[in-house]
Protein backbone atom coordinates (compact mmCIF):
# COMPACT_ATOMS: atom_id res chain seq x y z
CA UNK A 1 0.00 0.00 0.00
CA UNK A 2 2.55 2.05 0.95
CA UNK A 3 4.91 1.11 -1.82
CA UNK A 4 2.33 1.50 -4.74
CA UNK A 5 1.92 5.46 -3.32
CA UNK A 6 5.65 6.25 -3.54
CA UNK A 7 5.84 5.42 -7.11
CA UNK A 8 2.93 6.76 -8.06
CA UNK A 9 4.07 10.47 -6.45
CA UNK A 10 7.68 9.70 -8.33
CA UNK A 11 5.54 8.83 -10.93
CA UNK A 12 3.29 12.11 -11.76
CA UNK A 13 6.67 14.23 -10.12
CA UNK A 14 8.71 12.99 -13.37
CA UNK A 15 5.39 13.50 -15.92
CA UNK A 16 5.11 16.83 -13.87
CA UNK A 17 9.05 17.54 -14.72
CA UNK A 18 8.77 16.75 -18.37
CA UNK A 19 6.00 19.06 -18.83
CA UNK A 20 7.34 21.97 -17.24
CA UNK A 21 10.45 20.77 -19.41
CA UNK A 22 8.65 21.11 -22.48
CA UNK A 23 6.42 24.61 -21.94
CA UNK A 24 10.32 26.16 -21.71
CA UNK A 25 11.15 24.81 -24.69
CA UNK A 26 8.38 26.40 -26.20
CA UNK A 27 8.78 29.54 -24.79
CA UNK A 28 12.54 29.33 -26.18
CA UNK A 29 11.32 28.35 -29.30
CA UNK A 30 8.28 31.70 -29.41
CA UNK A 31 11.20 34.25 -28.19
CA UNK A 32 13.52 32.92 -30.95
CA UNK A 33 11.28 34.05 -33.85
CA UNK A 34 10.34 37.05 -32.01
CA UNK A 35 14.36 38.19 -32.14
CA UNK A 36 14.51 38.87 -35.65
CA UNK A 37 11.49 40.66 -37.09
CA UNK A 38 12.57 40.17 -40.35
CA UNK A 39 10.75 36.34 -40.58
CA UNK A 40 7.57 38.25 -40.47
CA UNK A 41 8.20 40.18 -43.72
CA UNK A 42 6.93 39.44 -46.60
CA UNK A 43 8.04 38.88 -50.20
CA UNK A 44 7.76 42.60 -51.61
CA UNK A 45 9.46 43.85 -48.37
CA UNK A 46 11.96 41.82 -48.44
CA UNK A 47 12.79 42.57 -51.54
CA UNK A 48 13.16 46.06 -50.87
CA UNK A 49 15.18 45.63 -47.73
CA UNK A 50 17.59 44.14 -50.16
CA UNK A 51 17.81 46.47 -52.40
CA UNK A 52 18.21 48.90 -49.59
CA UNK A 53 21.10 46.90 -47.96
CA UNK A 54 23.10 46.67 -51.30
CA UNK A 55 22.46 50.70 -52.23
CA UNK A 56 23.92 50.93 -48.63
CA UNK A 57 26.72 48.61 -49.60
CA UNK A 58 27.83 50.48 -52.64
CA UNK A 59 27.73 53.78 -50.73
CA UNK A 60 29.88 52.44 -48.22
CA UNK A 61 32.51 50.40 -50.98
CA UNK A 62 32.29 53.74 -52.87
CA UNK A 63 33.20 56.16 -49.61
CA UNK A 64 35.94 53.50 -48.60
CA UNK A 65 37.42 53.30 -52.17
CA UNK A 66 37.64 57.02 -51.73
CA UNK A 67 39.15 57.31 -48.33
CA UNK A 68 41.82 54.91 -49.23
CA UNK A 69 43.29 56.63 -51.99
CA UNK A 70 43.34 59.74 -49.95
CA UNK A 71 45.17 58.01 -47.69
CA UNK A 72 47.39 56.72 -50.20
CA UNK A 73 48.56 60.18 -51.32
CA UNK A 74 49.11 61.49 -47.52
CA UNK A 75 51.35 58.15 -47.09
CA UNK A 76 53.10 57.96 -49.85
CA UNK A 77 56.53 59.63 -49.78
CA UNK A 78 56.79 60.31 -52.90
CA UNK A 79 53.74 62.72 -52.44
CA UNK A 80 55.42 66.59 -52.88
CA UNK A 81 53.86 69.28 -49.90
CA UNK A 82 52.06 70.73 -53.28
CA UNK A 83 50.16 67.35 -53.53
CA UNK A 84 49.12 67.04 -50.22
CA UNK A 85 47.87 70.62 -50.08
CA UNK A 86 45.46 69.69 -52.78
CA UNK A 87 44.20 66.75 -51.86
CA UNK A 88 43.37 68.29 -48.42
CA UNK A 89 41.64 71.42 -50.07
CA UNK A 90 39.72 69.02 -52.05
CA UNK A 91 38.68 67.08 -48.73
CA UNK A 92 37.67 70.18 -47.59
CA UNK A 93 35.44 71.38 -50.47
CA UNK A 94 33.83 68.13 -50.22
CA UNK A 95 32.72 68.62 -46.83
CA UNK A 96 32.10 72.20 -47.50
CA UNK A 97 29.66 71.21 -50.43
CA UNK A 98 28.39 68.76 -47.60
CA UNK A 99 27.77 72.16 -44.86
CA UNK A 100 26.31 73.84 -47.81
CA UNK A 101 29.16 76.46 -47.80
CA UNK A 102 29.47 76.65 -51.82
CA UNK A 103 27.20 77.26 -54.67
CA UNK A 104 25.81 74.20 -56.36
CA UNK A 105 24.22 72.85 -59.90
CA UNK A 106 22.54 69.77 -60.63
CA UNK A 107 19.59 67.78 -61.54
CA UNK A 108 16.36 68.97 -59.68
CA UNK A 109 13.60 70.76 -59.37
CA UNK A 110 12.37 74.39 -58.81
CA UNK A 111 8.77 74.51 -57.16
CA UNK A 112 6.87 77.84 -56.93
CA UNK A 113 4.09 78.75 -54.05
CA UNK A 114 1.37 81.83 -55.03
CA UNK A 115 -1.74 82.29 -53.42
CA UNK A 116 -4.70 82.08 -56.21
CA UNK A 117 -5.70 85.24 -57.37
CA UNK A 118 -9.73 85.76 -57.21
CA UNK A 119 -10.26 84.44 -60.02
CA UNK A 120 -8.59 81.21 -59.86
CA UNK A 121 -10.42 80.55 -56.35
CA UNK A 122 -13.65 78.28 -56.13
CA UNK A 123 -16.64 79.07 -54.29
CA UNK A 124 -16.26 80.08 -50.79
CA UNK A 125 -12.71 79.27 -51.17
CA UNK A 126 -10.18 80.92 -48.37
CA UNK A 127 -7.03 81.74 -49.02
CA UNK A 128 -4.30 80.39 -45.56
CA UNK A 129 -1.53 82.23 -46.15
CA UNK A 130 1.90 79.68 -46.31
CA UNK A 131 3.36 79.02 -42.76
CA UNK A 132 6.69 78.34 -41.25
CA UNK A 133 4.89 74.65 -41.04
CA UNK A 134 4.03 74.14 -44.43
CA UNK A 135 7.41 75.32 -45.15
CA UNK A 136 9.32 72.47 -42.55
CA UNK A 137 6.94 69.88 -43.89
CA UNK A 138 7.60 70.33 -47.68
CA UNK A 139 11.57 70.10 -46.57
CA UNK A 140 11.14 67.31 -44.57
CA UNK A 141 9.59 65.25 -47.91
CA UNK A 142 12.21 66.64 -49.92
CA UNK A 143 14.98 65.54 -47.97
CA UNK A 144 12.98 61.90 -47.48
CA UNK A 145 13.07 61.94 -51.13
CA UNK A 146 17.18 62.04 -51.11
CA UNK A 147 17.74 65.75 -51.41
CA UNK A 148 20.91 66.80 -51.35
CA UNK A 149 20.78 70.65 -51.34
CA UNK A 150 17.70 72.75 -50.53
CA UNK A 151 16.82 76.63 -50.61
CA UNK A 152 13.77 78.34 -50.22
CA UNK A 153 13.93 81.91 -51.85
CA UNK A 154 17.61 81.62 -52.31
CA UNK A 155 18.50 80.65 -48.62
CA UNK A 156 19.89 77.68 -48.10
CA UNK A 157 18.68 75.04 -46.07
CA UNK A 158 21.61 73.80 -44.01
CA UNK A 159 22.19 71.47 -39.99
CA UNK A 160 20.83 74.52 -38.18
CA UNK A 161 18.40 75.88 -40.82
CA UNK A 162 14.98 76.84 -38.21
CA UNK A 163 11.65 77.77 -39.97
CA UNK A 164 9.44 79.75 -37.58
CA UNK A 165 6.33 82.42 -38.00
CA UNK A 166 6.64 85.80 -36.28
CA UNK A 167 3.47 85.95 -34.93
CA UNK A 168 1.74 89.12 -35.55
CA UNK A 169 3.84 89.58 -38.79
CA UNK A 170 2.34 86.89 -40.46
CA UNK A 171 6.43 86.76 -42.02
CA UNK A 172 8.61 83.73 -41.48
CA UNK A 173 12.07 83.93 -40.48
CA UNK A 174 14.40 81.45 -42.24
CA UNK A 175 18.29 80.94 -40.95
CA UNK A 176 17.52 84.69 -38.85
CA UNK A 177 16.66 86.49 -42.29
CA UNK A 178 12.98 87.07 -42.72
CA UNK A 179 10.86 86.89 -45.48
CA UNK A 180 8.26 89.28 -46.17
CA UNK A 181 6.44 87.70 -49.05
CA UNK A 182 3.57 85.62 -50.36
CA UNK A 183 5.18 83.53 -52.96
CA UNK A 184 8.00 80.60 -52.10
CA UNK A 185 10.64 79.54 -54.57
CA UNK A 186 11.55 76.78 -53.51
CA UNK A 187 15.36 74.61 -54.93
CA UNK A 188 15.66 71.19 -54.53
CA UNK A 189 19.00 69.28 -56.02
CA UNK A 190 18.67 65.64 -56.24
CA UNK A 191 16.34 62.63 -58.36
CA UNK A 192 13.90 64.88 -59.85
CA UNK A 193 11.38 62.18 -60.03
CA UNK A 194 11.82 61.23 -56.75
CA UNK A 195 11.34 64.57 -55.49
CA UNK A 196 8.57 65.38 -57.42
CA UNK A 197 6.29 62.42 -56.44
CA UNK A 198 7.27 63.43 -52.72
CA UNK A 199 4.83 66.03 -52.48
CA UNK A 200 2.88 66.09 -56.00
CA UNK A 201 2.36 62.33 -55.51
CA UNK A 202 -1.53 61.39 -55.27
CA UNK A 203 -2.27 62.82 -51.57
CA UNK A 204 0.95 64.51 -51.30
CA UNK A 205 1.54 67.98 -49.65
CA UNK A 206 0.04 70.08 -53.15
CA UNK A 207 -3.03 68.39 -53.04
CA UNK A 208 -3.34 69.99 -49.20
CA UNK A 209 -2.57 73.28 -50.37
CA UNK A 210 -4.81 73.70 -53.13
CA UNK A 211 -8.11 73.24 -50.57
CA UNK A 212 -6.00 76.33 -48.79
CA UNK A 213 -5.89 78.77 -51.69
CA UNK A 214 -2.54 77.75 -52.70
CA UNK A 215 -1.31 77.13 -56.22
CA UNK A 216 1.97 74.77 -56.88
CA UNK A 217 3.91 74.70 -59.50
CA UNK A 218 6.91 72.61 -59.99
CA UNK A 219 9.58 72.18 -63.15
CA UNK A 220 12.05 69.78 -63.45
CA UNK A 221 15.71 70.67 -64.63
CA UNK A 222 18.78 69.62 -65.44
CA UNK A 223 20.71 72.55 -63.96
CA UNK A 224 19.07 73.92 -60.92
CA UNK A 225 21.61 75.56 -59.08
CA UNK A 226 21.28 76.54 -55.54
CA UNK A 227 23.62 79.50 -53.73
CA UNK A 228 25.75 78.47 -50.43
CA UNK A 229 25.08 79.14 -47.36
CA UNK A 230 25.92 83.25 -46.33
CA UNK A 231 26.25 82.57 -42.41
CA UNK A 232 28.73 81.09 -40.07
CA UNK A 233 28.69 77.89 -38.03
CA UNK A 234 29.58 78.90 -34.86
CA UNK A 235 30.32 76.34 -32.10
CA UNK A 236 30.43 76.97 -28.66
CA UNK A 237 29.18 73.99 -26.30
CA UNK A 238 29.48 70.81 -28.20
CA UNK A 239 32.75 69.39 -27.73
CA UNK A 240 34.30 66.36 -29.61
CA UNK A 241 34.18 63.44 -28.09
CA UNK A 242 37.46 61.80 -27.96
CA UNK A 243 38.28 58.43 -29.01
CA UNK A 244 38.61 55.72 -26.88
CA UNK A 245 41.03 53.05 -26.39
CA UNK A 246 41.75 52.46 -30.45
CA UNK A 247 41.79 49.36 -31.74
CA UNK B 1 -11.00 11.62 1.98
CA UNK B 2 -7.30 12.61 1.45
CA UNK B 3 -7.10 10.23 -1.68
CA UNK B 4 -10.24 12.97 -3.10
CA UNK B 5 -8.31 15.88 -2.12
CA UNK B 6 -5.22 14.71 -3.54
CA UNK B 7 -6.85 13.71 -6.84
CA UNK B 8 -8.79 16.62 -7.19
CA UNK B 9 -5.28 19.24 -7.10
CA UNK B 10 -3.90 16.65 -9.43
CA UNK B 11 -6.44 17.09 -11.78
CA UNK B 12 -6.68 20.92 -11.46
CA UNK B 13 -2.45 20.75 -12.39
CA UNK B 14 -2.71 18.78 -14.65
CA UNK B 15 -5.56 21.05 -16.56
CA UNK B 16 -3.40 23.72 -16.14
CA UNK B 17 -0.21 22.64 -17.45
CA UNK B 18 -2.48 21.69 -20.63
CA UNK B 19 -3.82 24.97 -21.32
CA UNK B 20 -0.11 25.94 -20.99
CA UNK B 21 1.28 23.59 -23.71
CA UNK B 22 -2.11 24.02 -25.46
CA UNK B 23 -1.57 28.21 -25.61
CA UNK B 24 2.17 27.76 -26.67
CA UNK B 25 1.55 25.39 -29.13
CA UNK B 26 -1.26 28.42 -30.38
CA UNK B 27 1.34 31.03 -30.78
CA UNK B 28 3.85 28.89 -32.38
CA UNK B 29 1.58 27.59 -35.20
CA UNK B 30 0.66 31.31 -35.78
CA UNK B 31 4.21 32.31 -36.10
CA UNK B 32 5.21 28.97 -38.14
CA UNK B 33 3.27 30.24 -41.02
CA UNK B 34 5.41 33.24 -41.41
CA UNK B 35 8.45 31.15 -40.35
CA UNK B 36 8.82 28.66 -42.71
CA UNK B 37 7.04 30.51 -45.82
CA UNK B 38 8.26 29.46 -49.55
CA UNK B 39 11.37 28.60 -50.24
CA UNK B 40 11.93 31.47 -52.32
CA UNK B 41 11.28 33.73 -49.35
CA UNK B 42 13.47 31.97 -47.14
CA UNK B 43 16.25 32.49 -49.70
CA UNK B 44 15.60 35.77 -49.82
CA UNK B 45 15.41 36.62 -46.08
CA UNK B 46 19.21 35.26 -46.44
CA UNK B 47 20.30 37.30 -48.84
CA UNK B 48 19.07 40.17 -46.56
CA UNK B 49 21.04 38.85 -43.60
CA UNK B 50 23.91 38.46 -46.01
CA UNK B 51 23.55 42.25 -47.62
CA UNK B 52 23.27 43.48 -44.23
CA UNK B 53 26.46 42.06 -42.95
CA UNK B 54 28.17 43.07 -46.22
CA UNK B 55 27.20 46.75 -45.40
CA UNK B 56 28.07 46.36 -41.44
CA UNK B 57 31.74 44.86 -42.48
CA UNK B 58 32.14 47.22 -45.51
CA UNK B 59 31.05 50.35 -43.14
CA UNK B 60 33.83 49.27 -40.46
CA UNK B 61 36.17 48.75 -42.71
CA UNK B 62 36.01 52.53 -43.78
CA UNK B 63 35.35 54.11 -40.16
CA UNK B 64 38.58 52.35 -39.46
CA UNK B 65 40.07 53.98 -42.79
CA UNK B 66 38.26 57.33 -41.42
CA UNK B 67 40.54 57.28 -38.57
CA UNK B 68 43.76 56.59 -39.75
CA UNK B 69 43.19 59.49 -42.48
CA UNK B 70 42.77 61.64 -39.43
CA UNK B 71 45.58 60.58 -37.91
CA UNK B 72 47.55 61.03 -41.05
CA UNK B 73 46.16 64.67 -41.47
CA UNK B 74 47.24 65.44 -37.70
CA UNK B 75 50.68 64.13 -38.87
CA UNK B 76 50.73 66.32 -41.10
CA UNK B 77 49.53 69.26 -40.05
CA UNK B 78 52.06 68.75 -37.09
CA UNK B 79 55.27 69.29 -39.55
CA UNK B 80 53.49 72.24 -41.46
CA UNK B 81 51.82 75.36 -40.49
CA UNK B 82 50.58 76.50 -43.83
CA UNK B 83 49.17 72.68 -43.77
CA UNK B 84 47.55 72.86 -40.27
CA UNK B 85 45.20 75.55 -40.79
CA UNK B 86 43.74 73.18 -43.76
CA UNK B 87 43.60 70.27 -40.74
CA UNK B 88 41.51 72.13 -38.51
CA UNK B 89 39.27 73.37 -41.39
CA UNK B 90 38.56 69.75 -42.40
CA UNK B 91 38.56 68.95 -38.54
CA UNK B 92 35.41 71.66 -37.52
CA UNK B 93 33.72 70.71 -41.26
CA UNK B 94 33.47 67.21 -39.51
CA UNK B 95 32.60 68.48 -36.24
CA UNK B 96 29.74 70.66 -37.72
CA UNK B 97 28.74 67.47 -40.36
CA UNK B 98 27.82 65.57 -37.42
CA UNK B 99 30.62 62.91 -38.16
CA UNK B 100 31.94 63.10 -34.64
CA UNK B 101 30.66 61.90 -31.29
CA UNK B 102 30.22 64.91 -29.32
CA UNK B 103 29.51 65.96 -25.77
CA UNK B 104 28.42 69.06 -23.65
CA UNK B 105 25.52 70.95 -21.76
CA UNK B 106 22.00 70.79 -23.24
CA UNK B 107 18.64 69.43 -22.81
CA UNK B 108 16.71 65.82 -23.48
CA UNK B 109 12.86 66.21 -24.08
CA UNK B 110 10.97 62.52 -24.23
CA UNK B 111 7.86 61.94 -25.63
CA UNK B 112 5.84 58.94 -25.31
CA UNK B 113 2.04 58.24 -26.22
CA UNK B 114 -0.19 59.04 -23.45
CA UNK B 115 -2.96 56.70 -21.78
CA UNK B 116 -6.30 56.30 -23.39
CA UNK B 117 -8.83 59.23 -21.02
CA UNK B 118 -12.14 59.75 -21.52
CA UNK B 119 -11.61 63.45 -21.76
CA UNK B 120 -9.22 63.91 -24.64
CA UNK B 121 -11.81 63.43 -27.75
CA UNK B 122 -9.59 62.50 -30.00
CA UNK B 123 -7.30 59.48 -29.45
CA UNK B 124 -4.98 60.39 -32.62
CA UNK B 125 -3.66 63.52 -30.30
CA UNK B 126 -2.34 60.70 -28.00
CA UNK B 127 -0.02 59.38 -30.43
CA UNK B 128 3.42 60.80 -30.86
CA UNK B 129 3.57 61.59 -34.60
CA UNK B 130 6.78 62.40 -36.86
CA UNK B 131 5.19 65.64 -37.26
CA UNK B 132 5.45 66.68 -33.17
CA UNK B 133 8.80 65.38 -33.63
CA UNK B 134 10.21 67.56 -36.61
CA UNK B 135 8.63 70.39 -34.69
CA UNK B 136 10.57 70.08 -31.56
CA UNK B 137 13.78 69.77 -33.81
CA UNK B 138 12.84 72.56 -35.46
CA UNK B 139 12.56 74.55 -31.92
CA UNK B 140 15.84 72.82 -30.82
CA UNK B 141 17.28 74.56 -34.05
CA UNK B 142 15.67 78.08 -32.92
CA UNK B 143 16.86 77.83 -29.84
CA UNK B 144 20.20 77.08 -31.32
CA UNK B 145 20.84 73.41 -30.35
CA UNK B 146 24.50 72.41 -32.07
CA UNK B 147 24.23 68.94 -32.46
CA UNK B 148 20.58 66.90 -31.88
CA UNK B 149 19.96 63.01 -31.90
CA UNK B 150 16.60 61.25 -31.93
CA UNK B 151 17.02 57.73 -30.01
CA UNK B 152 20.10 57.13 -31.27
CA UNK B 153 20.20 58.89 -34.85
CA UNK B 154 22.06 61.88 -35.29
CA UNK B 155 19.87 64.69 -36.85
CA UNK B 156 22.08 65.91 -40.17
CA UNK B 157 21.24 68.42 -43.14
CA UNK B 158 19.73 65.82 -44.76
CA UNK B 159 18.24 64.18 -41.96
CA UNK B 160 14.67 63.62 -43.14
CA UNK B 161 11.72 62.57 -40.16
CA UNK B 162 8.85 60.21 -41.39
CA UNK B 163 6.49 57.54 -40.67
CA UNK B 164 5.64 54.16 -41.91
CA UNK B 165 2.06 53.87 -40.57
CA UNK B 166 2.46 54.06 -36.45
CA UNK B 167 6.34 53.58 -36.84
CA UNK B 168 8.56 56.87 -37.02
CA UNK B 169 11.65 56.81 -38.96
CA UNK B 170 15.07 58.87 -38.48
CA UNK B 171 17.87 58.42 -41.32
CA UNK B 172 15.73 55.48 -42.86
CA UNK B 173 15.95 53.68 -40.00
CA UNK B 174 13.14 52.47 -37.35
CA UNK B 175 12.77 54.73 -34.20
CA UNK B 176 11.22 53.28 -31.45
CA UNK B 177 9.04 54.80 -28.63
CA UNK B 178 9.61 56.48 -26.10
CA UNK B 179 11.54 59.04 -28.49
CA UNK B 180 14.19 60.59 -26.94
CA UNK B 181 15.33 64.07 -28.52
CA UNK B 182 18.13 65.13 -27.22
CA UNK B 183 19.89 68.66 -27.87
CA UNK B 184 23.13 70.22 -26.74
CA UNK B 185 23.72 73.89 -26.89
CA UNK B 186 22.90 76.44 -24.39
CA UNK B 187 20.89 75.36 -21.86
CA UNK B 188 19.35 78.80 -20.96
CA UNK B 189 17.92 79.15 -24.08
CA UNK B 190 17.10 75.66 -25.19
CA UNK B 191 15.13 75.47 -22.05
CA UNK B 192 12.45 77.91 -23.87
CA UNK B 193 11.02 74.58 -25.55
CA UNK B 194 9.78 74.10 -21.69
CA UNK B 195 7.83 77.61 -21.25
CA UNK B 196 4.32 78.13 -20.81
CA UNK B 197 2.02 78.05 -24.04
CA UNK B 198 5.12 76.15 -25.75
CA UNK B 199 4.65 73.33 -28.49
CA UNK B 200 5.81 70.57 -25.15
CA UNK B 201 2.77 72.02 -23.24
CA UNK B 202 0.46 71.74 -25.73
CA UNK B 203 1.66 68.07 -26.56
CA UNK B 204 1.09 67.74 -22.71
CA UNK B 205 -2.44 68.97 -22.76
CA UNK B 206 -3.33 67.24 -25.58
CA UNK B 207 -2.31 63.44 -23.35
CA UNK B 208 1.09 62.89 -24.38
CA UNK B 209 3.83 61.77 -22.16
CA UNK B 210 6.53 64.51 -21.95
CA UNK B 211 9.44 64.57 -20.22
CA UNK B 212 12.06 67.69 -19.85
CA UNK B 213 15.46 67.20 -18.10
CA UNK B 214 18.38 69.65 -18.60
CA UNK B 215 21.86 68.34 -18.76
CA UNK B 216 25.19 69.33 -18.19
CA UNK B 217 26.79 66.36 -19.62
CA UNK B 218 25.17 64.49 -22.50
CA UNK B 219 26.26 62.48 -25.04
CA UNK B 220 25.39 62.87 -28.83
CA UNK B 221 26.94 60.08 -31.50
CA UNK B 222 28.03 60.41 -34.70
CA UNK B 223 26.02 60.21 -37.92
CA UNK B 224 26.76 56.43 -39.26
CA UNK B 225 26.07 56.56 -42.75
CA UNK B 226 27.53 57.61 -45.47
CA UNK B 227 27.21 61.39 -46.58
CA UNK B 228 26.72 60.67 -50.28
CA UNK B 229 26.59 63.11 -53.21
CA UNK B 230 25.31 62.20 -56.73
CA UNK B 231 24.02 64.57 -58.10
CA UNK B 232 25.51 68.36 -56.61
CA UNK B 233 28.41 69.43 -58.05
CA UNK B 234 30.47 72.68 -56.24
CA UNK B 235 30.28 75.26 -59.09
CA UNK B 236 31.31 78.74 -58.77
Amino acid sequence: MKKGKISMTITIGIVCFLLVMIIFMQFKVVRQSEETNINTMQEAELRQELANWKIKYEEAKEKYDETSETLKTYKEESTSDNQTKETLEKELENLEMALGKTNVEGEGVIITLNEKTEKELADEEEITPINAQDLIYIVNYLKDAGAEAISINGERIVNNTYIVDIVGESIIKINSKYLRTNSYEIKAIGNSSYLESSIFGKGGYVEQLNTTGINAKIERSNRVRISKYEGDFETKYMQEKELETKK
Amino acid sequence: MDKKVEAIILAIMCFILTIGICIQINTVNNNGSTVSGSQQENNLKSQVLKMKEKYENQYAELERAERELEKERENIASSNTELAELESKIKKANLLLGNTNVTGTGIKVTLSDGKADPKILDAENLIVHAENVLAVVNEMKNAGAEAISINEERVTNTTAISCDGNIIIVNGKKVGSPIQITAIGFVELLSNLNRPGSTLETFKNNGKIVDFKKNSNLEIPKYTGVLNFKYAKTVK
